[in-house]
């Protein structure tokens, strides 16, 4: 083991000056930012790109709507599920009071991550089980149709990654132009939370003879309802 | 291992004579490049961005103390155990020591070239706690027992025959060769390791020094997999590795994601800031870093070298590179090959008698350089490697006669007058169509594979002085 000291004070002589005290004056960064004019522009180039990634997405604009969005994707699918796994769908503690009261109505019940065991093992494998993790987003980028979400102790980061299929929920509002407006804004929160997990589309992967191939270890389909009140 | 104990020329000749491997290099680096060209071009400004990784890089890399001593800060505030490592042998001792106190069965790994470099999975398997590779790319090439071919791609030289062959004796049952399957099978698989892992090891594409964060892309998910699951994570950095703030990143993955793989974000990018809060449901609660030096500080400390820093390891230099794309990355005998490969290896190595051929690997058409979103530029830095070679005494004999013979004739005037005439009578048995095409030892070595001009008739010097006499 090194230590740190040593080990700086070495790059030091090899940079030929003293470790500076203070932070570095940051270096000047000029490049053209991508820029929508409105909100309803960013989300419909959000959900445009979202989708050529191979995600569905649709715009929400009332209770009914999100209904009729459920309704359309999933069908009876649900109700298959939960004759084999009551437990089909695993979502955060929290979700959007539209969407709480989508799945209510519904009568689709949600099984919340972080309660449904206490063994983290455990969890996982409810989650691994699950047939669609319901997760809200905190941020979206329109440029190259992604979610962002921090994670929470009342957020599992499991649910957005076990589950063959991820639905998420945002709001049109925090539909950002640029990863640079999203990465300035989760700076000025302080510390970063434990992991902040940026989603562009489904789980992809183009090893084998460069041929694209969609869900080998993460979900294999993704939703995004944008909610616009 | 096989290709570990072959010679350069036979490493090449068996790329040379492989029509897959060629095949699917050119399949490979065309694909890539041009999905490069069109997110680079989508940005309209590609050279302002190029610029501003430029002088993101060139100022990490002159300031690597203070924002390495910030790193370490922020992350052994927060509980992180960080680990600095000189050497390969260093870093794996550290990590197979991690191993050990858990006594961990089922270690995991996400992507990661500094676990290549060092060697990693094979001390592992020695200890009997074999870390299993979780990557597509890098599982096939596990099994197969190979280096990458690709940093980006790394089972790129395997037909999907190839790939079903090494899964059916884990699957037990014969596989289909179509992708789907062959997904599939890995996604089945790998559940269940991922669902038991006790230790997740990462790569990591930048860590960010003002917040103590490690930002790691992936397209498949298995980076979140083995950095959300297992109760204790390793990561493994390479210690130029850093970006400032969040302001710099921006421009970095805007880069990284674009050159790699032309995509605007790769599908997974995430930011860990750990060790997971105490109440956090998911992520491990202890956290290691091991950040390793392997004579990154040497060529940190040369001024002519030191830009080999700024690589973010994106891959692009790979694909439009000339000799790459002949060869493939097996050729070239390093753990990182293409372009940066054969700028790097001799630096970390320092071992000429090894990796003195890589700086060869070039046309010196400068196309690396003009590809690297950081602007390194690469065929200079392999011009100068060359030169540095020679200035450490490694050319071979027969190179260091010539270029005697050539210094001696070539500054006495009366001596080449004499050598070029005798020059042009001795050749007349080798020259077809102007051509010189074979020849004795060391001539030889030339014309096994090529030709060369022969002598003029009449040499230069004779119609010159000729010229001179008519007027």
């Amino acid at each position: 083991m090194t230590n740190t000291n040593e080990f700086i004070n070495h790059l030091a002589s090899k940079l030929g000056r003293p470790t500076p005290i203070e932070t570095p004056p940051p270096v000047e960064i000029s490049v053209p930012q991508y820029r929508l004019s409105n909100t309803e522009e960013r989300a419909s180039i959000f959900l445009q790109n979202w989708q050529a990634l191979g995600g569905k997405g649709a715009i929400v604009k009332s209770d009914n709507d999100m209904l009729q969005c459920l309704k359309e994707w999933f069908g009876d699918l649900p109700v298959t599920w939960f004759k084999d796994n009551p437990q089909a769908l695993i979502a955060w503690d929290m979700l959007p009071s539209i969407a709480e009261s989508a799945f209510s109505t519904l009568n689709w019940p949600l099984t919340r991550y972080t309660q449904s065991s206490l063994d983290p093992r455990d969890r996982y494998s409810i989650a691994a089980h699950a047939e669609l993790g319901i997760t809200s987003s905190d941020l979206g980028i329109a440029l190259s149709g992604t979610i962002v979400m921090n994670s929470d102790p009342l957020r599992g980061r499991a649910v957005s990654l076990l589950p063959p299929r991820h639905l998420a929920f945002i709001e049109t509002t925090k539909i950002r132009n640029n990863l640079f407006e999203v990465l300035e804004e989760i700076s000025a929160l302080g510390t970063p939370p434990a992991a902040i997990e940026m989603i562009s589309g489904p789980s992809r992967t183009s090893d084998i003879e460069m041929d694209l191939s969609i869900g080998v270890h993460g979900p294999i389909e993704v939703y995004v309802v944008v909610t616009d009140n | 291992m096989t290709m570990y104990n072959l010679t350069t020329d036979q490493r090449v000749d068996k790329a040379l004579a492989d029509n897959f491997l060629r095949q699917a290099t050119r399949r490979a680096t065309d694909r890539l490049r041009n999905n490069k060209y069109k997110a680079s071009d989508e940005l309209g400004n590609w050279e302002e961005w190029r610029n501003a990784g430029e002088t993101i890089r060139k100022h990490v890399i002159a300031n690597l103390d203070f924002y390495l001593h910030q790193l370490i800060e922020q992350m052994e505030k927060r509980g992180v155990h960080v680990h600095l490592a000189k050497t390969p042998a260093d870093a794996v001792g550290i990590v197979r020591n991690i191993v050990r106190e858990h006594d961990a069965k089922n270690v995991l790994k996400s992507k990661s070239m500094i676990s290549e470099e060092i060697h990693l999975n094979h001390a592992l398997e020695e200890d009997g706690a074999a870390a299993v590779e979780t990557d597509l790319g890098e599982y096939i090439i596990q099994i197969a027992g190979e280096p990458p071919s690709h940093i980006i791609v790394p089972a790129m030289h395997k037909t999907r025959q190839q790939v079903a062959d090494l899964f059916e004796p884990i699957a037990g049952h014969a596989l289909s060769s179509d992708t789907p399957t062959l997904t599939r099978f890995v996604r089945i698989q790998m559940r269940e390791q991922f669902l038991r892992g006790d230790i997740g090891i990462t790569g990591c594409n930048f860590a960010v020094a003002n917040t103590g964060s490690i930002v790691m892309v992936t397209n498949e998910g298995n980076g979140r997999m083995v950095s959300t699951l297992p109760r204790v994570q390793i990561t493994l950095m390479g210690m130029e590795r850093i970006v400032p703030s969040f302001r710099e990143l921006d421009i970095m993955l805007n880069l990284l994601a674009r050159s790699a793989t032309g995509q605007r974000l790769s599908s997974y990018t995430t930011i860990l800031t750990p060790p997971k809060k105490s109440a956090d449901s998911d992520g491990p609660e202890e956290y290691h870093l091991v950040i390793l030096d392997h004579n990154r500080s040497e060529i940190l400390g040369d001024k002519l070298f030191r830009t080999a820093l700024n690589c973010i390891r994106c891959g692009a230099c790979f694909n439009v590179c000339p000799v790459y794309r002949q060869l493939g990355g097996h050729a070239y005998g390093s753990v990182y090959s293409g372009p940066i490969g054969s700028v790097i290896t001799p630096l970390l190595e320092k071992d000429w008698k090894k990796w003195g051929h890589l700086p060869y690997f070039s046309s010196l058409c400068g196309a690396c350089t003009e590809g690297c979103p950081v602007r390194i530029p690469l065929h200079d830095l392999l011009v100068k490697l060359r030169m540095r070679k020679t200035q450490s005494g490694h050319t071979p004999q027969v190179e260091q006669q010539i270029f005697k013979a050539y210094r001696y004739l070539f500054t006495r005037e009366k001596t080449l007058r004499r050598a070029l005439r005798l020059g042009a009578h001795l050749q007349w048995p080798f020259v077809r169509n102007h051509r010189i095409t074979g020849g004795p030892a060391p001539l030889s070595n030339w014309t096994k594979s090529r030709t060369l001009p022969m002598v003029a008739p009449k040499p230069f010097m004779q119609i010159w002085a000729d010229l001179n006499n008519k007027r």
